[in-house]
């Protein structure tokens, strides 16, 4: 079945397609005139414009309620900039710029990690990548490519191929999520038990739920999976304060991940230290080291 | 039935605009992994793929009113700390063997029996002409003759 809104999805990705195929580099690495670039650019604009008609905004939105407009106003600038920034950090030929729109890509998933309800991991997201990988990208991109633009930045590998198969994967990504309806969460008869077909139960719902089954069996098993350390909300579903919760469901729940995240950390610096073994100098005078020359 | 607490804010509409947004990034990282030449702007695309999946999952953390997204949101910032150091520890060293980050040039790192790729890319990819335009180089006009200078190999920069 191909619906109008169907249409609608692939007429938008194809637009977004083509225009960020015309700004990638080319193939061979020629130069593209610049109205290539200009046309590349309108149609990637017009893709992110129609992929942001995507985004429902929330359904009673009136210019009294300032919250409300307030955050829908921040998450399209907060998506529209992720997706511009990512568009740029994907097709531009200095990697520079690259490592520096990545840290506008950074800072927009911040902004929506806040909008979520997500601080701590704002923050965390803002230090670690913005303020730890991207220098230390920056880093080796200077070490390692002082002059800047080098050939194989100004060509590609497959464009076209590559284009073709990120584009199928998110148009198919967006006609799941775009022609999937459900029904309102509030539009249950009173007494009835909601059809799980069509809506998508919440956990919390669910450790709602648990208190009344049947068995001891059933109830045991579903209290130990949904414990009430890893619930926002507190026993008078109030929201727990983020960080103190978050902390709280880490050091509980997660103990042994916070183990192994930890022990990662210390094989990748063991490894990354025995990786860059620094080579013995060449002195004048010496044969040509192997492995130097091309 | 019990009462079920009251109507969260955060609906399935906002839930699918996380994963709408998420889905997209991680599209984009996949391109830039794909059809980039240069190491690091593919380590930055792999990096965009993590950013995307990281929204997905603290999306569904929020609609479901656990703390479990958002702890495998730190998961995923832990590995890709350990990713980013490891692969620019790899970067260093293959930059000390070959002078170049194109990954095109590093087709020998491989097993044995994977045969050798048939399409030599690395020399099909070279720019066939330097067309005039605005990616094209600045050149000097030559100003008379070279002097000579004694070039000694280990004065000489890399690239």
């Amino acid at each position: 079945m191909f619906t109008g809104s169907m249409l609608f999805t692939t007429f938008v990705i194809l637009l977004g397609a083509g225009g960020v195929y015309l700004l990638l580099p080319h193939r061979h690495g020629q130069a593209k005139t610049q109205t290539v670039y200009i046309a590349g650019a309108v149609l990637a604009g017009l893709g992110l414009v129609g992929f942001l008609s995507f985004l429902s905004a929330p359904a009673d939105l009136d210019l009294s309620q300032l919250d409300k407009l307030l955050s829908a106003v921040f998450f399209y600038s907060f998506s529209a900039s992720a997706l511009g920034c990512g568009v740029m950090t994907v097709t531009s030929r200095n990697p520079i710029y690259s490592a520096l729109w990545f840290a506008g890509v950074v800072l927009s998933t911040a902004g929506l990690f806040l909008l979520a309800g997500a601080q701590f991991l704002a923050a965390g997201t803002v230090i670690v990548y913005a303020g730890a990988i991207i220098v230390t990208f920056l880093f080796v991109i200077m070490l390692a490519q002082m002059e800047g633009k080098a050939v194989y930045d100004r060509s590609a590998r497959t464009p076209g191929a590559a284009v073709l198969t990120c584009f199928l994967l998110l148009g198919a990504l967006v006609v799941c999520l775009v022609d999937t309806r459900f029904a309102p969460v509030g539009a249950n008869t009173p007494g009835q038990p909601r059809n799980p077909q069509t809506f998508l139960p919440r956990g919390r719902e669910l450790a709602e739920v648990h208190q009344l089954h049947p068995t001891n069996l059933q109830r045991i098993a579903l209290a130990h999976a949904l414990r009430s350390t890893s619930s926002i909300y507190t026993e008078s579903k109030q929201e727990k304060p983020d960080v103190a919760g978050l902390g709280e469901s880490l050091y509980a729940d997660h103990l042994l991940t916070v183990e192994l995240a930890g022990s990662l950390l210390f094989a990748a610096l063991i490894a990354a230290v025995a990786i860059t073994n620094p080579k013995r100098p060449v002195r004048p005078g010496d044969p040509e080291p192997i492995g130097t020359s091309v | 039935m019990p009462d079920l607490p009251a109507p969260d804010l955060f609906t399935i509409d906002l839930l699918r605009n996380y994963l709408l947004v998420g889905a997209a990034l991680f599209a984009l990282g996949m391109l830039g992994f794909l059809s980039r030449r240069n190491l690091i702007v593919m380590f930055l695309s792999a990096e965009m793929m993590l950013q995307g999946t990281a929204l997905s999952l603290v999306g569904f953390g929020r609609y479901h009113g656990n703390w479990t997204g958002q702890v495998f949101t730190i998961v995923i910032l832990t590995v890709a700390a350990c990713e980013a150091s490891i692969a620019m520890a790899l970067v260093v060293v293959l930059y000390n063997r070959r002078s170049s980050l194109d990954v095109t040039l590093w087709q020998d790192i491989r097993e044995a029996t994977v045969g050798v790729a048939t399409i030599d890319e690395a020399a099909e990819a070279e720019p066939i002409e330097v067309v005039p335009g605005i990616e094209s180089y600045p050149q000097l006009t030559p100003a008379g003759v070279e002097p000579a200078h004694p070039v000694q190999s280990w004065t000489e920069r890399r690239r």
